[in-house]
């Protein structure tokens, strides 16, 4: 496959860095504010400053962790103004804790002076490894659904709550590859996972979509297997399609307008875990602010109407 | 059944190595094959690590174009594939790459172009400091300067190059209008980066001045990089002699003017 026409997948690099002077309030918001009435986006880097003078109409805004692992300097300074007016969920995605190597307590330390520093309503990480041997490949790579997996990436998780001091959230991550070895669905394993750990589960709907597309299930029955206790979070977001002799792939760029059957797949989501914090992701391509929010707009709309049906 | 190192040992020998033999069989076809399923993370991971370089070399980019620097990047991926969960961290070792690429043709000024890209990261991400509190200097009677240990802030960076690489930088950051001729013989450079109210500077420096801050951040005494700045060098050419004056306190208030010296000891 050629490379520079293959969609690519969200990556933990730092954004161009617009510069910019003066410092920020102190946090305004309390860190435990409800990010539940409004549906929230991504922050990405090109959008700090639009959103420091615009103030825009969404509920909360998540962050990829490692983007403000930084000592200092304009992308920090944003991320503390920003986050003196809106709530804020972190969101990590270089952590590896699927890896069989030991855990990496400087990541882990790096994420512990973000949460000190930006105060998050909500953290969270992958169900998925990116690294072993100490080499790492910086994305998210599924796991065999075993019960050997299933035990070390709880513990990992455990481990990861118990330096945090706090409880985290894990996300379902996209698929392309499924292994042999597996012994169980990846509902299964995700509930499961979260039943060992104590921690959240940050359903994304997009991935779930994409995964039931490329391995052939119904997305529905992943929704009915997951313990609606347990989402603390829901992600929407889009993709994209590759072909391989025929044979379409889905692949979760991040890059498009979510799709209507995620969309439907979100009413059926809220009926089922009620009215979940929703953040719209939007990583490659990044359009404007405007079409962000409008995103997050649909959201609330779909939330409403799921809500008056229920009343 | 492999055990779940074994398999993540033989997927990343797939993703980095190019070598899928261990990998294949532990994969589901499904309709794709295998081979296909895992070129899509390989390419994932790959795509990735470049665009960490794309966003950090701006200027090497632009000086080589697009399908060289990517030609580049995937050598020095293959060769030192990232070693951390922060992609941020993954270029470091980019300009001692280009080094052995280039190190003796034409292009051999590129990796101190990248050295210095390099460093910019580095100041950009830096630790914030406020500037330097006078009522503090003003506390120190005259006879007590020389034992002084000034501080930099903790975005300083010096570079220093044998071309032109400040001026070839500049030329190629921050515009897209062509860039200038510049002249690979018009001697070396030496600048100061610096973050000052969120904005990186870049301040070119006599020798006198560059010898004068490396005995600052090194944390030797005032009087001592006093002495370093005033020094002449054996390798010094008439040039720089010439061009390197150090007037002592002429050096403390620019630089503590400029928000480079930020504290003092």
């Amino acid at each position: 496959m050629d490379n520079g026409a293959h969609p690519v997948a969200r990556a933990a690099t730092g954004d161009p860095m617009p510069a910019h002077a003066g410092t920020g309030p102190p946090a305004g918001i309390e860190p435990t504010a409800a990010l539940g009435a409004r549906a929230g986006i991504g922050l990405r880097a090109q959008h700090h400053l639009k959103v420091l003078s615009d103030a825009p109409a969404v509920g909360w805004f998540e962050a990829h962790t490692e983007n403000y692992f930084a000592d200092g300097g304009a992308h920090v300074e944003a991320l503390g103004r920003i986050r003196a007016n809106f709530p804020l969920s972190l969101h990590g995605v270089g952590l590896s804790l699927g890896s069989t190597d030991p855990l990496d307590t400087l990541h882990l330390e790096r994420i512990r002076r973000a949460v000190n520093r930006f105060e998050p309503a909500l953290l969270s990480e992958h169900l998925s490894w990116s690294s072993v041997g100490g080499r790492f490949a910086n994305d998210l790579l599924p796991l065999p659904y075993t019960e050997e997996a299933l035990r070390h990436v709880s513990s990992r998780i455990a481990q990861a709550q118990d330096f945090l001091g706090r409880r985290i959230l894990i996300e379902n991550v996209s698929s392309y590859l499924l292994f042999e070895c597996s012994r169980m669905p990846e509902w299964v394993f995700l509930g499961a996972v979260a039943a060992e750990s104590g921690c959240g589960i940050l359903l994304d709907l997009n991935n779930i979509y994409v995964a039931a597309r490329n391995f052939g299930f119904d997305a529905q029955r992943y929704l009915d297997a997951v313990d609606p206790g347990a989402v603390r979070e829901i992600h929407l977001a889009g993709h994209s399609a590759v072909e391989f002799e025929g044979q379409e792939l889905l692949i979760d760029t991040h890059g498009t307008p979510v799709c209507d059957a995620v969309w439907n797949l979100y009413r059926a989501a809220l009926r089922r875990f009620g009215d979940v914090p929703t953040l719209i992701e939007w990583d490659t391509d990044i359009p404007a602010l405007e079409v962000l929010a409008a995103e997050a707009a649909k959201a609330d709309a779909l939330r409403a109407e799921v809500h008056a049906l229920a009343a | 059944m492999p055990s779940l190192r074994e398999l993540q040992s033989g997927v990343m020998r797939a993703l980095l190595d190019g070598e899928p033999d261990g990998a294949l069989p532990l994969i589901a076809a499904r309709g794709i094959a295998p081979k296909h399923r895992l070129d899509v993370y390989a390419n994932n991971a790959r795509a990735n690590f470049i665009e960490s370089l794309i966003s950090s070399y701006p200027a090497v980019r632009r000086l080589v174009g697009e399908d060289y620097f990517r030609q580049c990047a995937r050598g020095f991926h293959t060769r030192h594939p990232s070693l951390s969960g922060d992609l941020q961290s993954a270029g470091a070792g980019f300009a001692k790459h280009l080094s052995e690429l280039h190190g003796d043709d034409e292009f051999r000024y590129l990796s101190e172009v990248a050295r210095l890209e390099w460093l910019v990261e580095e100041s950009l991400l830096a630790a914030d400091h406020g500037p330097l509190d006078l009522a503090k200097l003003q506390q120190v009677p005259a006879a007590g300067y020389d034992d002084l240990r000034f501080c930099l802030h903790p975005s300083a960076r010096l570079f220093a190059s044998k071309y032109p690489c400040v001026a070839i930088w500049e030329a190629n950051v921050g515009s897209d209008a062509e860039p200038e001729l510049i002249d690979l013989g018009a001697g070396p450079d030496r600048a100061l980066l610096v973050r000052n109210r969120g904005r990186l500077n870049c301040h070119r420096l006599s020798c006198g001045e560059e010898r004068f801050l490396e005995s600052v951040q090194a944390g030797e005494t005032f009087a001592a990089a006093v002495e370093r700045g005033a020094a002449r060098n054996e390798d010094d050419t008439a040039a720089d002699a010439a061009a390197c004056p150090f007037d002592a306190a002429a050096a403390l208030q620019r630089f503590v003017l400029a928000g480079v010296i930020v504290d003092v000891r």
